[in-house]
C-alpha cells in the first residue's frame, strides 16, 4: 500500500505530525464489557452464539498488556489524514464493522474486541508515536496490531515490535514481510507483490500468445519498495518465462511529469506492460500512452488500479479494453462463497448507507486473521503478547473462501501465497451505489482466480525479491 | 540594578545581559528544574503534560525539542535578518543525510544499505556510512548544511522577498530529486533507511560509552528509560543553542544582522557589508537546521527523503509566524504549539466524544461539535473517524485548524503567541492600573 | 485533419510526428501554467499579495463544476441542477462551457469572500505576512477539497473525451486545442479589461495605492475584482487541467490539482510576479522546457535521475533569476534608503 506519498509532501496542506491520543472506538467497550466478567454473550441480542471458550475459562487464560477480563484492545495504526486516507478508512471501517459484528456474537472468548484506532497520516514519526503508545506495558496498550498502514512505518517500528513480541500486519504486500528472519512478529497477508507480478506477467503472457501475438513486456514502476517489489517479480517472470523486456522503467515514474516514461513506453513497441504506480500515476501513463496511439495489453499489481479513481474518468472506455487489474481477494460479490455472503449481509446491516467498495473486504479480512489468532491463543491458555505471536505460528485462516487461505509457519516458501485474482475492467459494470441499495458493482470482473501461473506454483524463493 | 524599576538600565552589560531581571532568572530556572523532573516521571512535575499529551509524551516532546533547534536557526534567517526561506526542509534534510553517511555503521554495512538488506534477510553489502561516532557526525550535519547554505546565500543576495521565498522552495525539490538519484546514500525513496543511534562512543569499539537507546541506570542509582535519556541528551543540545541564539543577537554580527533586515542599502550604506552577512545568516541558520535534521533523523532512527519536503517548510514558517518572529521565546513557544496541537485537537475530541451521552453543558456542546451518525448528535466533526466524506474526521479537521490559526494569528495578533505572552505581562505589571 | 478515435490503429510516430506531438503537448500545457499563473499575476498587481490559496480556490472550482455537471446537483443543497444533461449523456459544448463559466464564477465568489474576510484586515502588513496568510487559508481549504475527491474521482463530463485528431502522422488530442482557446480568451479578456474603466482604476491601484485612493478610486473594490478575475481564470485552468490526457483523465483529481499551483510557481517567477503577458511567456517557456526535456532526454533516465523533467522548470527557474532577479518581464523593484 505505498501510492502517492510524494504528492502528498508537495501539497502544502499541513502539519508533518497529524494526530495522536487516544480516539479508539471506546463505545466497543463501553456497550457490552461491564456485563461480561460471568455472562458470556448473554446480553446481546443477534443471534448470540457464544464461542467455545466459555466464560470461566476466560478466567485460566494467561494474559499480560491489552486484554483485561472483559476486553481486548488491538491495535490500528492507520493513516487517516494521509495520502491513503481514503482507501485506509474504508479498511478500517470494515474493520471495525467486523469486530462489532463479532462482538455481538459473543466476542473472542468471552471479551469485546475494542479497536484502538490511531492516525498516522503516513508520516514515520508519528507511525513510531503511534507505536509507542500501542506497547505501553499497561492496560492502556494493545494486544496486537492489527492494521499497520505502509512499508516505511512497518519498517521503522518492525525492530521494536520483534522486541516487544507485538504481533503486527502491514497493510502492505512486500515480498519482505513473509520472510521468518523478520521475524513472527510481523505477518503479512496475501500474495506478495512480487509474486503477484509473476502471476500476472505469466497471464499476460498467455493471452497475448493466445491472441496470436508475440509478447513483448515493459516494465513500468515507480521508485520505493513496493516498485521495486513489484517489478521484480516481472523480471523473474520475464527471464523464467523468456519474455523479452523492450522496456525496463523501473523506478522510472517519479515526479509530476512523466513524459519521458510515455515517449520511452511508445517507442518501445511493447504487446504487454507491468505497471506497479498509483492510480494517478496509472491514468497519467495509461492515457499518455494510449492517446498517442500505443496499443498493448496492460496489468499491474493491485494498487496500480483504483476503479473509483481511474472508471469514473474518460479513460474508463479505455482502460476497459486495454486494462487487465491484478487483485488479492474476490471483489465486492465477486463469488457465492460463505464469506462473501456473510460480508455482504453484515455490512449491509451495518455500514449499509456507506458506498459499496472492494476495500471492506481487505478490513474484513484483517479482522478474520485478528480473529483467528486471538481465538487459538484463548484456545491456547496464553493471550499474553508473546502466546499472540506463538499462535500465529500455529492458525491457518479460513477465509470462508473471500480469497485462499493463509499460514505463517515454515520458510519462506511455505508463507508464500500463491493464489491471485485476475479482473477483467468492465466500466459498464462500474455504478458505486450505497451497500443497502443491493444493485451497482466495482466494475471488476473475476477473469480468473484464484489464479496460480504454473511458473509460481513450482517457483523456489531464495527469500525475498528485493 | 535600581530596585523597583525593572526596565532602567544603569549599564551596558545590564543592556546586554541575557536575562534582565532577576525574575526572569528564576523563572528561567523553575522551568528548567521543572522540565528535568517532569522528563524523570517525578510527580506532581509531570501531570500538566500526561494530561495534556498521555502517557507517552515524551515521544512527542522529543521530537519537538529537535524541531525547535530548526525553528530557532530559521528565526535567525527569517526573524533577524528578514530572508524569507521556505527551503529548510532542505537544509534539514543536508544536515540528516550528512549524519547518516558519516554515522552510518561501515564495518557491517547495517546502517546505510537499504532497508530489507539492514533486517538481515540479504548479504548483499553496500557501504555508504563510515560509520564514525556521534561527537563527528553531529556537528558535521551542521558544518555540511552550513556550507550548503553558504553556496546558497549568493542568490538570496541578488533575489529578494517573495522572489527568494519561492526560489528556496525550488531547493526543496531539487533535494528530493537527489534523494531519489542517490539510493545508496538516501536508502529507499519511501522507506529511507536506518540512522545512526544516539550513542556516544570515543571510537568506533563495541559498546558505546553512553548508550541513548535502551533503559538504563546513571550515576549509579537514577533509573532511566530510552526516552527519557533521549529527551534528555536533546534537551541540553537544545539549550545549548539557545544560548548561542541569545548570545549571537547580542553580539556585532547581530546587530548587523538587524541592521541588514530593517533596511539592507541603509544597512550597507553604514558600512555593513550585506553580502558577507547574508551569507553569514545562511551559514549559521542551515547549521542550525543541519543539527536538528540529523537529531530528528537519529531519533526517529528511519526516515526518508520524501520526510524533507515542503510540508516541513511550511510547518517551520507557521513556527516562527505563530510564535511571533523575531524572538527566541516566541520561537519556542511557537514549535511546541505547532508541533503538539494536532496531539491536544485530537485527545479533546477523543474526551469529549465520551461525553456526549451526558448531561449539562459539556454534553451540550459535545452533540453540537460531534457526530456518530446517531440521534442528538449532528456536529461537524465525525467521531468514527474512519469514513471519508461529510462530516469530516477529527484528522482532517486537524489541517483546518492549523490553516485557520496560521490566518487568525496574523490578524489579530501578528506578534503571535509571543504578543499574547507580552499582553499578559504588561497587564499584570501595571496591576491594578491599567497604565 | 481527420477526426479519429483513440482506439485506432497503433501508430508508429516518425520523428517529425513525435515533434508536432511534443510541441503541440508542450503549448497546451503552457496554456494551463499561464491560466493558473495569470491567477496569481492578476492578484499580485492588484493587492501585492501572492496568493498560495490560488490552487485550493481554482480546485473547488472545478470540484464545484464537476458536482454541477456529473452529479447533476448542487453541493450540500438537495436541488438538482436543471441545466445538466440527462443521466447518460454528456453535455453539448456550449452548454459545458456554461457550466465552466458557473464555475468560475464559483471560484470567484470564494475568492471574494476568502479576501474580504482574512485579507482586508491586513493591508498594510508586510507583504511576506500577507503570504503566509495565503498559504494558511491554503492549508484550511485544501481538506475540503481532497474530501471531496475522496475515494473517487470526479468526472468533469468534458464532451470531447478523448478524441483526438491526426494531422501528418501526429495525435493532437482535442483538449489541447480547448486548453490554447481558453488561454487565447482568458488572457483576451484580461487584456481587454485593463482598457476599460475599471481596468485602469485596476492598473492605476497596482501603480500607486495612495493616489489611487486620493483620486476617489475605491481600492477595496478593486481589490474584491481582482481576486474574483484571478480566481475564476485559476479555476478555468484547474478545469482545462482535467481533461484527457492530461493526468487526471477528464476529472478533479486529489492527487494531481491540490498540486497544480505549486508546479505553477515556477512560472510566475520566471515571468515576474507583476506581468500579464509574463504569465502567459513564462507558461509556454517552462512548459516547453519541461515537455521537450521529457520527450528528447529520455535516453539520458540513468544519468539524470527518475522523473527529471520535473524539477527541469525549478532549474530554468533558478538560472534566470541569477540574471534577472526579478523574471523576465517583471518590474525590477525601486530600492531607497
Amino acid at each position: 500500500m505505498k501510492l502517492k506519498r510524494l504528492l502528498a509532501l508537495l501539497m502544502a496542506f499541513g502539519l508533518s505530525a497529524a494526530a495522536c491520543g487516544g480516539s479508539g472506538s471506546d463505545e466497543a467497550a463501553s456497550d457490552g464489557g461491564s456485563e461480561e466478567t460471568d455472562a458470556g454473550g448473554d446480553e446481546t441480542t443477534t443471534s448470540a452464539a457464544p464461542t467455545e471458550e466459555a466464560p470461566e475459562a476466560a478466567a485460566e487464560i494467561l494474559t499480560d498488556f491489552g486484554v483485561t477480563d472483559t476486553t481486548i484492545r488491538v491495535g490500528l495504526n492507520a493513516d487517516l489524514s494521509g495520502p491513503f486516507a481514503a482507501l485506509v478508512s474504508e479498511i478500517v471501517d470494515a474493520q471495525t464493522a467486523y469486530w462489532e459484528f463479532v462482538n455481538d456474537n459473543g466476542g473472542i472468548a468471552g471479551r469485546m474486541v475494542e479497536p484502538v484506532i490511531i492516525d498516522s497520516g503516513y508520516d514515520t514519526a508519528k507511525g513510531i508515536e503511534n507505536y509507542e503508545i500501542m506497547a505501553q506495558e499497561s492496560d492502556e496498550g494493545v494486544i496486537m496490531i492489527s492494521e499497520n498502514t505502509g512499508s516505511p512505518i512497518t519498517a521503522a517500528i518492525a525492530e521494536d515490535a520483534a522486541d516487544d513480541n507485538m504481533l503486527l500486519i502491514p497493510l502492505s504486500w512486500a515480498s519482505l514481510w513473509p520472510d521468518p528472519d523478520i521475524g513472527a512478529a510481523v505477518i503479512e497477508k496475501q500474495i506478495t507483490y512480487c509474486a503477484e507480478s509473476m502471476n500476472g506477467v505469466a497471464w499476460l503472457k498467455e493471452k497475448v500468445e493466445s491472441e496470436g501475438g508475440e509478447a513483448k513486456l515493459a516494465i513500468i514502476s515507480r521508485p520505493g519498495e513496493y516498485g521495486e517489489d513489484g517489478a521484480a517479480g516481472a523480471e523473474i517472470a520475464a527471464e523464467e518465462l523468456g519474455i523479452e523486456v523492450v522496456y525496463d522503467g523501473v523506478g522510472a515514474v517519479a515526479g509530476d511529469d512523466r513524459t519521458a516514461v510515455i515517449s520511452e513506453l511508445v517507442g518501445s513497441g511493447a504487446t504487454i506492460v507491468w505497471t506497479v504506480v498509483t492510480p494517478g500515476e496509472l491514468a497519467d501513463i495509461f492515457g499518455g500512452a494510449v492517446s498517442q496511439g500505443f496499443e498493448a495489453v496492460w496489468s499491474g499489481n493491485g494498487p496500480s488500479f483504483s476503479y473509483p479513481v481511474l472508471l469514473a474518468t474518460d479513460l474508463a472506455p479505455d482502460f476497459d479494453k486495454y486494462y487487465w487489474q491484478s487483485g488479492y481477494a474476490a471483489p465486492w460479490k465477486g463469488n457465492d462463497s460463505e464469506g462473501m455472503n456473510e460480508l455482504v449481509t453484515e455490512m449491509t446491516a451495518r455500514r449499509g448507507e456507506k458506498n459499496l467498495s472492494d476495500q471492506y473486504i481487505t478490513g474484513w479480512m484483517e479482522g478474520m486473521i485478528v480473529k483467528t489468532i486471538l481465538e487459538q491463543a484463548a484456545a491456547n491458555g496464553d493471550m499474553t503478547r508473546a502466546g499472540v505471536v506463538a499462535a500465529s505460528q500455529e492458525v491457518t485462516v479460513d477465509f470462508k473462501g473471500l480469497s485462499p487461505n493463509q499460514s505463517w509457519g515454515g520458510d519462506y516458501n511455505d508463507i508464500i501465497v500463491r493464489e491471485s485474482y485476475i479482473y477483467d475492467v468492465d466500466a459498464t459494470a462500474f455504478d458505486l451505489q450505497p451497500i443497502n441499495a443491493g444493485t451497482g458493482g466495482t466494475g471488476l470482473i473475476v477473469e480468473e482466480g484464484p489464479y496460480t501461473s504454473d511458473l509460481l506454483s513450482t517457483y523456489q524463493f531464495d527469500g525475498p525479491c528485493i | 540594578m535600581a530596585v523597583g524599576r525593572p526596565l532602567l538600565r544603569t549599564s551596558y552589560d545590564e543592556d546586554a545581559s541575557i536575562f534582565p531581571s532577576t525574575f526572569q532568572k528564576s523563572m528561567v530556572g523553575f522551568a528548567l528544574f521543572w522540565m528535568l523532573l517532569a522528563c524523570l516521571g517525578v510527580s506532581p512535575f509531570d501531570a500538566p503534560f500526561t494530561a495534556l499529551l498521555g502517557a507517552t509524551w515524551l515521544n512527542p516532546m522529543t521530537k519537538t525539542l529537535a524541531f525547535a533547534i530548526v525553528a530557532l536557526g530559521l528565526n535567525i534567517l527569517v526573524g533577524m535578518t528578514g530572508q524569507v526561506s521556505l527551503g529548510h526542509a532542505f537544509f534539514m534534510g543536508t544536515g540528516a543525510y550528512a549524519a547518516v553517511v558519516l554515522g552510518g555503521d561501515g564495518d557491517t554495512a547495517k546502517a546505510c544499505v537499504p532497508f530489507h538488506e539492514q533486517l538481515g534477510i540479504l548479504d548483499r553489502t553496500q557501504d555508504c556510512g563510515l560509520g564514525l561516532p556521534i561527537w563527528i557526525w553531529l556537528p558535521m550535519a551542521g558544518v555540511v548544511a552550513s556550507l550548503i547554505g553558504i553556496l546558497v546565500a549568493p542568490a538570496a543576495v541578488k533575489v529578494r522577498g517573495l522572489y527568494l521565498a519561492i526560489v528556496t522552495v525550488g531547493l526543496v525539490f531539487i533535494g528530493l530529486h537527489l534523494g531519489r538519484m542517490l539510493p545508496e546514500y538516501a536508502g529507499d525513496f519511501e522507506s529511507g533507511r536506518r540512522w545512526p543511534k544516539l550513542e556516544f562512543r570515543f571510537w568506533k569499539e563495541e559498546t558505546p560509552l553512553v548508550d541513548f537507546t535502551s533503559n538504563g541506570k546513571w550515576f549509579g542509582f537514577l533509573e532511566v528509560t530510552e526516552e527519557q535519556k533521549q529527551f534528555l541528551l536533546i534537551f541540553v543540545i537544545l539549550l545549548f543553542f539557545i544560548v548561542l541564539a541569545k548570545n549571537l543577537a547580542r553580539s556585532r554580527t547581530g546587530r548587523a544582522l538587524q541592521a541588514i533586515r530593517d533596511r539592507d542599502v541603509a544597512a550597507e550604506v553604514m558600512g555593513v557589508p550585506e553580502f558577507q552577512y547574508k551569507r553569514t545568516a545562511f551559514a549559521i541558520s542551515s547549521f542550525y537546521a543541519g543539527i536538528g535534521g540529523a537529531l530528528f533523523a537519529s531519533y526517529t532512527g528511519r526516515v526518508s527523503p520524501i520526510d524533507f519536503g515542503l510540508l516541513l517548510s511550511v510547518d517551520f514558517i507557521a513556527i516562527l509566524l505563530i510564535g511571533g518572529a523575531g524572538t527566541i521565546a516566541g520561537t519556542l513557544m511557537g514549535t511546541a504549539f505547532v508541533e503538539l496541537l494536532p496531539d491536544l485537537v485530537e485527545r479533546f475530541t477523543g474526551w469529549l466524544s465520551g461525553k456526549t451521552v451526558s448531561n449539562g453543558p459539556i454534553g451540550w456542546f459535545a452533540n453540537i461539535l460531534l457526530t456518530d451518525g446517531t440521534a442528538g448528535n449532528f456536529g461537524p466533526i465525525s467521531t468514527s473517524a474512519t469514513a471519508p466524506g461529510w462530516p469530516m474526521s477529527t484528522f482532517q479537521w486537524n489541517f483546518v485548524i492549523f490553516g485557520l490559526l496560521i490566518v487568525i494569528f496574523l490578524i489579530f495578533e501578528p506578534l503571535g503567541l509571543y504578543g499574547i505572552w507580552l499582553k499578559f505581562k504588561s497587564y499584570w505589571k501595571g496591576w491594578p492600573f491599567s497604565y | 485533419m481527420i477526426a479519429v478515435s483513440l482506439l485506432g490503429s497503433p501508430i508508429l510516430a516518425s520523428a517529425g510526428a513525435t515533434f508536432i506531438q511534443t510541441l503541440t503537448k508542450s503549448i497546451a500545457l503552457g496554456c494551463v501554467y499561464a491560466l493558473v499563473a495569470l491567477g496569481f499575476v492578476l492578484v499580485f498587481k492588484a493587492s501585492q499579495v501572492l496568493n498560495f490559496a490560488t490552487g485550493g480556490i481554482a480546485m473547488a472550482g472545478a470540484i464545484f463544476m464537476s458536482i454541477l455537471i456529473a452529479d447533476r446537483g448542487f453541493p450540500f443543497l438537495p436541488f438538482t441542477n436543471p441545466l445538466a444533461p440527462a443521466v447518460g449523456e454528456t453535455a453539448s459544448v456550449p452548454l459545458w462551457m456554461l457550466h465552466v463559466a458557473i464555475a468560475m464564477m464559483f471560484a470567484a465568489l470564494l475568492a471574494v469572500v476568502l479576501e474580504r474576510v482574512a485579507i482586508r484586515p491586513l493591508v498594510g502588513q508586510p507583504l511576506f505576512a500577507l503570504a503566509v496568510v495565503t498559504l494558511g487559508l491554503e492549508v484550511a481549504i485544501t481538506p475540503f477539497n481532497r474530501d471531496a475527491t475522496a475515494v473517487s474521482s470526479r468526472s468533469l463530463g468534458v464532451p470531447w473525451k478523448t478524441n483526438s485528431w491526426e494531422v501528418a502522422g501526429a495525435i493532437i488530442p482535442k483538449s489541447y486545442l480547448a486548453a490554447a482557446v481558453a488561454a487565447a480568451i482568458g488572457f483576451a479578456a484580461i487584456l481587454l479589461f485593463y482598457r476599460s474603466r475599471l481596468g485602469v482604476a485596476m492598473r492605476a491601484v497596482a501603480f500607486d495605492q495612495e493616489a489611487a485612493m486620493a483620486q476617489g478610486i475605491n481600492v477595496g473594490r478593486v481589490f474584491s475584482i481582482s481576486w474574483a478575475l484571478g480566481a475564476s481564470v485559476a479555476a478555468l485552468g484547474a478545469i482545462m487541467f482535467g481533461m484527457a490526457p492530461f493526468p487526471p483523465g477528464g476529472a478533479v483529481s486529489q492527487e494531481v490539482h491540490t498540486i497544480l499551483a505549486f508546479r505553477v510557481l515556477p512560472v510566475i517567477i520566471l515571468g515576474g510576479l507583476d506581468s500579464v503577458m509574463g504569465a502567459l511567456y513564462g507558461g509556454l517557456i517552462i512548459a516547453s522546457f519541461e515537455v521537450f526535456a521529457g520527450e528528447y532526454l529520455s535516453g539520458y533516465s540513468n544519468i539524470l535521475g527518475p522523473g527529471y523533467s520535473t524539477i527541469v522548470p525549478y532549474v530554468v527557474m533558478l538560472i534566470v533569476l541569477l540574471v534577472k532577479p526579478y523574471g523576465l518581464f517583471g518590474t525590477a523593484e525601486i530600492r531607497r534608503v
